[in-house]
């Protein structure tokens, strides 16, 4: 999947492009809202990431020109300010997304899929799920492991899901508050991490590989092989 | 409802200004109308007085050179009936004129030896011999059975004897009488009508002082951009209202910095922040042994609480000014402590900390969602960074007419004694605290731009609690610091 990645700082958008090549996709990258304009005309993206404080023009502006001359690919918009513009939210009802910098790669990776998903629509919500040998009913709201039924709370079961969803990525703590919890924050203390733990006395029961992993500094995996 | 309009009336600054107005007017009309008076009864009483004296020579003459016989009492008499015909100021022609001016001749013997007027003339007499002198100016006379007195005039003749000429001022005084009283009604009706005309003028006046006000408290509380009412007009008021403007302009161009400077501070720092976390990550996600990656993993850990307290540090500082931007939407304060309390427990039951919940059910706010979340959240993490093991935090979700109440409280050690006066300020912590003594301080900035108010105390059970009042208003009442579309950058 082609990307194009709009970001005025060169130390910022060297690593966001390398991190996505490593990731799979190809990029160019534009300093400007001109340079980002002619690109798009020439070629077709599958998504953009637009950074909103550009040299030569606000990146709202960039992104509704863009739109008017017929691009419809998802946005994912960088911030450098804390509380979000109300024309961004309005943009975030439209299917694109927005992340505060400093972000974590791991949640820019997460929020692009997402996006290039939503955007494919073709995820049909699966009434079952499996990871390796964890199953999960969603008609039942019921997990189990091995052909064994976890006894998980209904709060338990959607964080589980929403690892199990994306299996093999790295999930951050804030990723998992705005999902799973629906807040927007950063959270001072390690309320995050004892439900991780709580869930993991859960799953990884003695005895059995561990499943949920701590990537350390960044947030948690669920592995898939 | 009328006692009510007349109290506010009489509380306002144009009721004031009309009644001391009045006030000055009435006293100095008055003080104009007394001299005026004076004036007038001194006129008249010296007219009298010279016809009096005239007079009184004309019959002392008369009465000198009359031979005494048995003729000289009605030679006399009839010169002083003539003479009351004339008298100046006669209003009742056809009233009895001996009622009206009276002749008294005495002899040297003080027997009466004549007397022209009405009566016997004895009254007269004995008020004149009261007077112990006689003098050749008129005085006057108070005589028994009259109300009002004689102006009188004596002479002594040759013979020893004296005549006295006496004119009742009883004209004069009505004459006076009846000035007071339509001085009185005019200066009455002048009074009355002239206040009314300050009280409308001054109100109307006032009146605009008082639109300003109203624009200028609205624009205090939400759109710094409007302006107050300015009128056309070159006076104090107009100035009042430029004033007032000029300021607003500097105000708001000031907070238009404010959001530049803490836009550009933001924008200057997290550009770095984010590209080093970047590349520690990066560098994280190479193949690493876990003690290689230690120091790159509390690197990144040490740049989120950097980030965090720079975000805090932001927005505690726009709040203070009145500078946060809210998008507000309509919050189940209900659902939402209950979902945080569902994400706080875990971490709490660990920490052998117990929380409950009493709730008055569903209680929707109007407020800013993602503010109000970390307020929430401020609040649960003092109680678990503070709280020692086996402690209980009660919240309480209360609801009112135009407030939402949130009281959390513990019974813990309290807040330190010390701090329990300033715990809102920034920076401000408990010794034994870890944070960054942003946290309350960031609720409190929160909670009062929403209009709201927040206090903290210690139970006298032991124990700190918070409560929190948190505005019901629909959008429109909640206080907006306004909203300048000010372009992230």
């Amino acid at each position: 999947m082609r990307l194009l990645l709009v970001e005025d700082e060169p130390e910022i958008s060297s690593f966001v492009k390398q991190s996505l090549v490593e990731a799979g996709y190809e990029v160019d990258t534009a300093e400007n809202g001109s340079a980002a304009t002619q690109l798009a005309s020439k070629q077709a993206y599958h998504g953009l990431i637009v950074d909103l404080g550009l040299p030569d023009q606000d990146g709202i502006d960039l992104i509704l020109q863009l739109r008017r001359s017929g691009i419809n690919s998802p946005v994912l918009i960088l911030s450098a300010r804390r509380s979000v513009d109300d024309r961004v939210k309005g943009l975030e009802q439209g299917g694109d997304d927005y992340l505060t910098k400093p972000f974590a790669l791991a949640e820019l990776l997460a929020r692009l899929r997402n996006l290039l998903r939503r955007n494919a629509a073709t995820s049909e919500e699966a009434a079952r799920l499996r990871v390796l040998d964890l199953e999960l009913d969603f008609i039942s709201r019921r997990a189990s492991r091995g052909g064994e039924v976890l006894n998980l709370s209904p709060q338990e079961f959607v964080l589980l899901a929403y690892l199990c969803r994306h299996a093999g990525r790295v999930i951050t703590r804030s990723m998992l508050l705005s999902e799973v919890w629906g807040m927007r924050f950063q959270p001072n203390t390690n309320i995050v991490d004892v439900h991780i733990y709580r869930l993991r006395g859960k799953v990884d029961t003695e005895g059995r590989e561990p499943l949920i992993r701590t990537v350390r500094g960044i947030g948690y995996v669920l592995k898939d092989r | 409802m009328y006692s009510k309009t007349a109290n506010s009336l009489m509380r306002s600054a144009a009721w004031r200004i009309s009644l001391w107005g009045a006030l000055a007017f009435a006293v100095g009309t008055m003080l104009v109308f007394v001299m005026l008076h004076r004036f007038i009864a001194n006129d008249i009483q010296r007219r009298s007085d010279a016809w009096l004296t005239g007079e009184v020579a004309v019959l002392g003459d008369v009465a000198g050179r009359t031979p005494k016989d048995r003729l000289y009492s009605r030679v006399v008499g009839e010169v002083a009936e003539l003479a009351s015909r004339e008298v100046p100021y006669k209003l009742r022609s056809n009233s009895n004129e001996n009622d009206f001016v009276f002749f008294l001749q005495v002899g040297n013997d003080g027997a009466l030896k004549l007397w022209v007027g009405s009566g016997d003339g004895l009254p007269n007499l004995a008020a004149i011999r009261e007077r112990k002198f006689i003098s050749d100016v008129p005085y006057d006379l108070y005589v028994k059975g009259f109300n009002s007195p004689f102006r009188t005039a004596s002479m002594q003749l040759d013979d020893g004897s004296h005549i006295y000429l006496g004119l009742s001022e009883q004209d004069e005084l009505r004459v006076l009488k009846n000035l007071r009283f339509r001085f009185f009604c005019l200066w009455l009706l002048i009074v009355l009508f002239g206040s009314a005309i300050v009280f409308f003028v001054t109100k109307r006046m006032l009146g605009h002082v008082r639109k300003i006000t109203e624009a200028a408290s609205q624009i205090g509380q939400s759109d710094l951009s409007r302006r107050v009412p300015t009128s056309r007009r070159n006076d104090e008021i107009g100035h009042l209202a430029q004033t007032l403007n000029h300021m607003l302009d500097r105000i708001e161009s000031s907070m238009h910095q404010l959001h530049t400077i803490t836009g550009a501070l933001a924008h200057d720092l997290r550009s770095p922040l984010t590209a080093i976390r970047g590349k520690l990550e990066i560098a994280l996600s190479g193949d690493f042994k876990a003690e290689q990656s230690e120091p790159l993993v509390s690197a990144i850990d040490e740049l989120d609480r950097l980030t965090e307290y720079l975000n805090v540090s932001l927005d505690v500082a726009e709040a203070k000014a009145d500078a946060l931007r809210l998008s507000l939407t309509e919050v189940d304060l209900d659902e939402l402590i209950r979902v945080m309390i569902g994400l706080y427990e875990p971490s709490m039951s660990e920490k052998g900390i117990h929380v409950n919940l009493r709730s008055a059910g569903l209680v929707t706010v109007t407020a800013d969602a993602a503010l109000l979340h970390r307020v929430i959240a401020n609040l649960l993490d003092n109680e678990l960074n503070h709280l020692p093991a086996s402690c209980t935090v009660s919240i309480t979700l209360g609801v009112n007419e135009d407030a939402a109440t949130l009281l959390v409280e513990d019974d813990g050690p309290g807040f330190a004694s010390e701090i329990v006066h300033q715990i809102f300020e920034q920076r401000v912590k408990g010794r034994d605290s870890k944070g960054h003594g942003l946290g309350l301080a960031f609720v409190e900035a929160v909670v009062r731009a929403h209009g709201g108010s927040v206090t903290a105390s210690n139970r006298p059970k032991g124990g700190a609690l918070l409560l929190i009042s948190w505005p019901r208003g629909s959008k429109a009442n909640i206080e907006v610091p306004h909203s300048l579309t000010l372009v992230n950058r």
